[in-house]
């Protein structure tokens, strides 16, 4: 009985006391105060949403231009009203530019886009395999000469592709390779070509974080060292090959660089180099244009060769941005699965 | 027993690896050791065009001779391709860290958005950069639209004017050729350990202060990544002058000689930069523990 009292008393105690208590919550965590706090929160985010915006126009940027300036005829340019949007949707540039994005007479858009597409889907699929090889090698094994090795290959991320241009034409020209598509392809098989260092080192990277237990496992059954790698390892390097034939497409579609070195006959260019040429007739009639004119006056004023580039810019890398369409959050996602940001 | 035992297991070891490198290694010499080779041996050549092919004819260092003396067009070119590397490498950084920030906030349509900060490395390179720029698409109708122009112009002399829209025209640039550094940031951001900003907050250090001391030194090896990359990137840009210039003389003036050594003097002077950087990194580099 006794113990009850002193029980409903400590109760009771203790309810006293958490009013009390709940007194002083109200001065630091009252509703003021709460709001006070999100109206902070919400300001900060719009702030935010804000700045995210304007950043991601920025970046639309690009490519509404290329769109709109892409539909103007003639009419439209010379229109100080036209800003953005045409006046009537036409695709006259589309036409023009699909015949002159051959690069040659006789060739269309289809042959240089074939042409564009052996390359970069070739180039692409032979440097997924030939630096997965040499990434398994330094990402897992220690050896000796491991050290030299690893050197080597960011010896070779390094050298800017300028300095081996002579003695590479000469190589390849040798061995009569040139205005074909062998001195793509071939450096790429063996884990070189377009940037082929770099993906080696992406490889390196993903191998190095993977647990060994798997591999382990397959040799313990007897599987051979190839076929571990094969079987096993590859299958589990999916999101790297991803990230690397992703990149190796872009890279190899809008390199100009190396194209130019080896495609040299017009009836063999591809889009990047297509447009290029394109473009010289655009920059003549451009300066005439534009001539005696000061920078922020010539925007506007530009002729309608331009409008057509325009279009055939569009259609360079509309095939990219179908691609990337299907393939954004692979681009984005693998590139934190793959850890090639790690150390 | 046991030596020979453990001998062979490191023979294996080796052959295994170096199988997987031959590959590699034979690419290697072909298109990188002996091409190099090559080129630092011309360099020191002028090289004769004749029936046989080219012949090549010692001339010591004139070629070098001549890159920094008689040739008007080399030095300013080099100068350029170094300055606007400072220039831009520097903002390219601010700007990408500043961007995988944002996007690293959880945020609606966080996807989206990093898909469109990523799009310009589909769209705005190569040779239909080259195009847009000659159209003036780097411009952004913010800063020409007459009337906000106009109203600059009043308030801001020309001379003043002028060269800050041709930084807010770099600016433009600046920020379409970050998309892959920002990804980078990005992934080096996701492995920082959640709790180290619960544990800095609940010792009252506010979001500037934990930045400061969390993120930034966590980032510090993506810092280093990056800077490598964007120089790497800057080699092979479209927008590269200097790639242009070896390619006229080595195909319009047919001087191989001389467009190997002034790749050759564009190399050093990269590696040197990038020697630079790594230097300056150094010791941030030891540092990587609370990682994910």
């Amino acid at each position: 009985m006794k113990t009850l009292t002193a029980i409903n008393k400590l109760g009771k105690n203790m309810v006293d006391n958490l009013e009390k208590f709940q007194h002083i919550g109200k001065r630091t965590h009252s509703l003021q105060y709460i709001f006070k706090r999100r109206t902070g929160e919400l300001i900060s985010k719009i702030f935010l949403y804000i700045v995210i915006i304007a950043l991601s126009f920025v970046f639309l940027y690009p490519l509404l231009f290329l769109l709109a300036q892409s539909l103007m005829l003639p009419s439209d340019v010379s229109d100080s009203t036209v800003q953005w949007i045409p006046k009537q949707f036409d695709l006259t540039n589309y036409k023009l530019s699909w015949t002159a994005l051959g690069g040659d007479p006789g060739r269309t858009y289809w042959n240089a886009l074939q042409s564009s597409l052996y390359m970069s889907i070739g180039g692409a699929l032979l440097q997924v395999f030939s630096c997965s090889l040499a990434g398994y090698a330094l990402g897992r094994y220690r050896f000796p000469g491991y050290t030299i090795v690893m050197g080597l290959v960011l010896f070779s991320f390094l050298v800017p592709p300028q300095t081996l241009m002579v003695p590479l034409f000469q190589l390849f020209s040798g061995f009569g390779w040139i205005n074909t598509f062998l001195p793509f392809v071939v450096p790429s098989a063996m884990g070189h070509g377009l940037k082929g260092a770099l993906f080696v080192l992406i490889f390196i990277q993903f191998f190095h974080r993977l647990p060994s237990v798997l591999e382990e496992a397959a040799r313990i059954d007897g599987a051979s060292a190839f076929r571990t790698f094969w079987q096993i390892m590859l299958p589990l390097a999916r999101p790297a090959m991803l990230v690397v034939f992703l990149f190796s497409v872009v890279w190899h579609w809008n390199d100009v660089f190396y194209s130019n070195l080896y495609l040299r006959l017009p009836k063999f260019y591809n889009l990047s180099q297509a447009l290029g040429i394109f473009n010289g007739v655009g920059a003549a009639q451009f300066q005439a244009a534009t001539v005696g004119l000061s920078n922020t006056q010539t925007i506007g004023a530009a002729p309608t060769i331009l409008n057509q580039i325009m279009a055939a810019s569009l259609l360079t890398i509309l095939p990219m941005l179908i691609m990337y369409l299907f393939t954004q959050r692979y681009f984005v996602e693998s590139v934190e699965r793959t850890g090639i940001a790690g150390e | 027993m046991k030596k020979r035992l453990r001998r062979s297991l490191w023979l294996r070891n080796m052959v295994e690896a170096y199988s997987f490198l031959l590959l590699w290694l034979i690419g290697f010499a072909m298109f990188m050791a002996v091409p190099l080779g090559k080129s630092f041996y011309y360099s020191f050549n002028k090289m004769m065009i004749t029936k046989n092919g080219l012949v090549p004819d010692w001339t010591g260092l004139a070629n070098f001779r001549r890159a920094f003396s008689t040739d008007v067009a080399f030095l300013p070119l080099l100068k350029n391709s170094v300055m606007s590397l400072l220039i831009q490498v520097p903002l390219i950084l601010v700007f990408a860290m500043m961007a995988a920030l944002l996007l690293n906030r959880n945020i609606i349509g966080r996807t989206f958005f990093r898909g469109v900060f990523f799009l310009p490395v589909i769209i705005a390179s190569g040779a239909v950069l080259v195009e847009m720029l000659r159209l003036g698409a780097e411009r952004m109708p913010l800063f020409t639209s007459s009337s906000l122009f106009l109203a600059l112009m009043d308030i801001i002399p020309p001379d003043i004017l002028e060269p800050l829209l041709v930084l807010a025209d770099q600016l433009t640039l600046v920020m379409w050729d970050s998309g892959v550094q920002i990804l980078i940031f990005l992934a080096g951001l996701q492995t920082i350990s959640p709790s180290l900003y619960e544990a800095a907050n609940m010792d009252g250090a506010t979001k500037w202060e934990s930045f400061w001391k969390i993120t930034f030194p966590m980032i510090t090896p993506m810092i280093l990544v990056n800077t490598v990359f964007s120089i790497v990137n800057s080699f092979t840009s479209a927008r590269n002058q200097m790639m242009t210039y070896i390619r006229t003389v080595v195909f319009q003036q047919n001087d191989y000689g001389y467009g190997a050594a002034i790749g050759w003097i564009y190399f050093v002077l990269a590696f040197v930069m990038i020697g630079l950087v790594f230097l300056i990194f150094r010791k941030s580099l030891t540092n990587t523990d609370g990682r994910r």
